[in-house]
């Protein structure tokens, strides 16, 4: 009888905070989660993590910014976005229709940054679940990156915002350091509820014809499939050091990779760079877990969490 | 905006690299606007590519949509080895039309490359308004063209490397035909160093001119932020967005030739 009550459960906690369904999609690839056309249902997901807002707008690094790779891409955005004030007066407001969890995405270039967007978006009245906060973005000179490469800075960012926000704070950590787990120890042993990783590989792409570099920022970040083996090992050596909820991203576009991030340690996972190939993927995602799920012995998502056998 | 699985009613070579293919796409041809607009069509299903390419709407009739593609790289190559009756998955229509053509000016239509696509389709909707009309079309070779360079008619070919009608590019007519037409308005689509040319000329002629711009795109509805072009604004703010930059897919592809910068 418990058994059948738990059939493809895909509920996931993270914190308090209770998700439906661990499929997600990453901050830069649905926009604001306000504007997202007919192709796909947003309430049908787990959660929608917001593009980066940072306390002014930002036009964003000039074209080319994006260029397709083997299995994967590399863009160079810089952090375009309309800024917090705006985001607060005009955008905040319709999350209130929504029945999906939102999670504001923050970037700043300093402590102070970070903390005016917080308080400002706290002191008004909505529906967010909680922040994850950028602290790797490669594309612009100060992207948060020097706090995700920094043990001290990202202990010290976390703890500041931890006593601004009882809502959510995840972590969100680059590959672009010499060890992500001292990084992710230090987010949580600083109070974060979660970290995700990872945020884009920084990458290069030449045109042999033209001799020219694609991207105009010279190096952007690499995403897709190309990047799923490193995101997966950088959840499994998060999920053997740390006690609190990981969040996987990099290269998902199937209810397969999913549970490969879940068996690797994941709660929950993003869809990023797929959502530009079909935005509706997401949706399709979440059946196809549901389906993996019903097709094998585990009918609860939650328990895949970390549980794939290792050789040694 | 629709995700068609669409069925190839077509797919034949026109001119030297140069590739038609016909898709029965009712949903998007009912959806479709107008002459500019495109659609973002995954070529492979697998995740080798995982882009969708963009191309512009060469023609919509009937329930059925076509694009002209050129062989750039294996891509497009692959593309050429598909047979009708297999089927591709199409997101469209995208992005705007051309507007202003039937408001009594005098359309100087002009593609260059496989940016003649959205143009020729221009040409057939004057065609069937019974609107009078010059169309300039270029290639850098006589064996990329594949109309007839026929002035009577007032089609003119220009080819970098005189082989087929004028040698030159699409200039070269152009500045010639501008003058007999007191009203003329431009509407173009093709590379960059054409659009940048016409758009010089537009503005010291003042010329009215509307441009439909190439970008590299990354998923045609405004997620990635990837396919911007330059606005032409003099006073740029020190904070602003969506003031410098322009989304092509969602605000474009088409342009006033004022309205933008060619880097």
């Amino acid at each position: 009888m418990q058994r059948k009550s738990t059939l493809g459960n895909l509920n996931i906690h993270i914190g308090n905070t209770l998700f439906e369904n661990p499929i997600w999609v990453a901050s830069g690839t649905f926009g604001y989660g306000t504007e997202a056309p007919e192709l796909v249902d947003v309430n049908q997901l787990g959660a929608i993590v917001t593009k980066s807002i940072t306390r002014q707008p930002r036009e964003g690094n000039p074209p080319p910014r994006i260029v397709e790779t083997a299995s994967g891409m590399i863009n160079s955005i810089g952090l375009a976005n309309i800024g917090v004030e705006k985001y607060i007066k005009d955008l905040l407001h319709i999350y209130e229709g929504l029945s999906t969890k939102i999670i504001m995405n923050i970037a700043g270039t300093d402590i102070r940054e970070y903390v005016e967007i917080m308080e400002m978006v706290e002191s008004v009245s909505s529906v967010i679940a909680g922040y994850e906060i950028n602290i790797s973005c490669p594309n612009v000179k100060k992207g948060g990156m020097e706090f995700g490469v920094d043990c001290e800075m990202t202990a010290k960012l976390t703890e500041t915002l931890r006593g601004i926000t009882e809502r959510l704070i995840i972590m969100k950590l680059s590959p672009n350091v010499s060890d992500i787990v001292s990084i992710g120890m230090s987010a949580e042993n600083a109070g974060a509820d979660a970290v995700s990783a990872i945020n884009t590989v920084v990458g290069m792409s030449i045109n042999a014809k033209t001799g020219m570099s694609d991207i105009f920022t010279t190096y952007g970040g690499l995403s897709g499939p190309a990047i799923k083996p490193i995101g997966l090992a950088a959840v499994h050596k998060l999920y053997k050091q740390l006690s609190i909820p990981i969040i996987g991203i990099g290269g998902i576009v199937s209810g397969e990779d999913a549970v490969e991030y879940m068996l690797a340690g994941a709660t929950a996972v993003q869809v990023g760079t797929a959502n530009f190939r079909d935005p509706g993927i997401s949706e399709n995602t979440i059946d196809s877990l549901k389906n993996i799920l019903n097709e094998s012995n585990r009918n609860v998502a939650a328990d895949l969490i970390g549980s794939v056998q290792t050789h040694s | 905006m629709i995700i068609e699985r669409a069925r190839i009613k077509s797919n034949r070579q026109l001119a030297h690299q140069i590739w038609e293919m016909q898709f029965e796409a009712p949903n998007i041809a009912r959806e479709y606007m107008g002459s500019g607009q495109f659609i973002n069509i995954l070529t492979v299903d697998d995740w080798n590519h995982p882009l969708r390419r963009p191309m512009s709407i060469a023609s919509s009739e009937d329930g059925c949509v076509s694009i002209i593609y050129k062989i750039f790289g294996n891509m497009t190559r692959e593309l050429t080895q598909k047979k009708s009756g297999e089927t591709l998955e199409l997101l469209g229509p995208l992005g705007n039309i051309f507007s202003k053509w039937d408001n009594g000016s005098y359309p100087i239509l002009i593609g260059g490359g496989v940016g003649l696509a959205p143009i020729l389709n221009l040409k057939q909707a004057c065609d069937n308004n019974k609107i009078l009309y010059t169309m300039i079309i270029g290639a850098r070779s006589g064996n990329e063209h594949f109309i007839r360079h026929d002035p009577v008619k007032n089609i003119y070919l220009t080819t970098n490397d005189g082989s087929m009608g004028e040698e030159g590019t699409v200039m070269v007519p152009l500045e010639r035909l501008v003058k007999i037409n007191k009203n003329a308005f431009i509407f173009a689509c093709g590379p960059e160093p054409m659009l940048r040319a016409l758009k010089e000329f537009a503005v010291n002629n003042d010329i009215q001119a509307q441009l439909s711009v190439e970008s590299y795109m990354g998923c045609g509805v405004g997620f990635c932020q990837g396919c911007v072009i330059q606005r032409n604004i003099s006073k740029i703010q020190s904070h602003s967005y969506h003031e410098k930059y322009s989304l092509v897919c969602m605000d474009g592809p088409v342009y006033n030739a004022t309205e933008i910068n060619f880097g």
